[in-house]
């Protein structure tokens, strides 16, 4: 029980400080499951990085696979409900407010300190993930070339996960 | 449920472009207020979209609805993961998968960051978020109380450039 309590009130406190979304939090996601609470061990974190981002549906599904590694259904739950709470009733009480701002500048300056924030975020955390889910060459470059691609083409990301997939499965990666 | 690679895209599609809940000026200023905010943004956008029609119960009947099927399609891909990941195949599948994992957040990252070329200042923000983290390893809350003050102030600016 205590260790459900543990996973929720954690996974709270994470909530507020996700700007850009949960791919954002993923390496403080990582080394609290991993290095701090031994909640899950290295290879399994990464196994369900790559399940969430193969199957459809949204990125807190990490999260979700967390909790069911932790404590089963129960646990998938609570992990989801809490990565989501905290953060479901500040846009609650915020969204008014925002949507009320009138002063066009105003409302700019907000939304490019967040958008800059956020990409701050995003990119410290693909890099921090790289640092420990990539192991060799290989995937490194199959990290750069998915980064390329996607900038220059307007490839739908699953034809990447695919690519990944069928390089994977014949041991190239 | 039918959202791969990310749920925003559909989430317009159905709302704006199917069901005509929603202007697209609105869905677009509804979707800048949840990209500021933090937390998973499609359960914020459930949260907006949900308590506009119904208030405080539709913000969590949407999000119920938006969370439920992925809850269960997750469990029962993590309960075929505990009986194949033992598969030399799966471990490599699974391995190549979360390569291209990372350079999607990272495209994503980059696809934001084109438009801050536009007012190069704000690239400061972006740098200092990133030495933040990944070289001084301050924690996330931390890092957000440092930068987000530089962030407004030359956010500002720029809003009072254009």
């Amino acid at each position: 029980m205590s260790i459900l309590l543990s996973l929720f009130l954690k996974l709270s406190a994470l909530s507020l400080v996700a700007f850009g979304g949960v791919n954002a939090l993923l390496p403080v996601l990582l080394n609290l499951a991993v290095n701090q609470e031994h909640w899950i061990d290295l290879q399994t974190f990464s196994d369900y990085f790559a399940i969430a981002q193969a199957a459809p549906g949204p990125n807190f599904m990490t999260v979700t696979l967390l909790g069911w590694h932790v404590y089963g259904a129960i646990g998938a739950c609570v992990a989801t409900l809490a990565i989501a709470w905290p953060s479901s009733i500040l846009i609650f009480y915020l969204q008014r407010l925002l949507l009320g701002i009138k002063d066009p500048q105003k409302k700019q300056s907000i939304q490019y300190a967040a958008a800059a924030l956020a990409i701050g975020l995003v990119l410290s955390s693909a890099w921090q993930i790289a640092l420990q889910i990539n192991h060799g060459v290989a995937a490194y470059a199959l990290t750069l070339a998915t980064i390329a691609f996607t900038l220059f083409m307007r490839w739908h990301p699953l034809y990447f996960i695919v690519l990944g997939a069928v390089l994977g499965l014949f041991g190239f990666i | 449920m039918s959202g791969f690679g990310g749920v925003l895209p559909w989430a317009r599609r159905t709302l704006v472009e199917r069901d005509k809940i929603l202007t697209s000026e609105e869905f677009s200023a509804i979707l800048g207020i949840c990209q500021i905010v933090p937390g998973p943004n499609i359960v914020n956008l459930a949260v907006c979209v949900g308590s506009r029609f119904a208030g405080a119960k539709g913000a969590f009947a949407s999000v119920m609805g938006l969370t439920l099927g992925p809850i269960c399609l997750v469990m029962f891909l993590a309960v075929l993961y505990d009986h194949y990941s033992y598969l030399d195949s799966a471990k490599g599948i699974l391995r190549g998968i979360s390569a291209v994992g990372v350079g999607l957040i990272a495209s994503t990252g980059f696809k934001m960051l084109r438009d801050e070329f536009r007012y190069p200042a704000m690239l400061l923000v972006v740098i200092i978020t990133i030495l933040a983290i990944c070289y001084f390893h301050l924690g996330l809350g931390w890092v957000v109380l440092i930068v987000s003050p530089l962030a407004l102030f030359l956010a500002w600016k720029k809003a009072h450039k254009a």
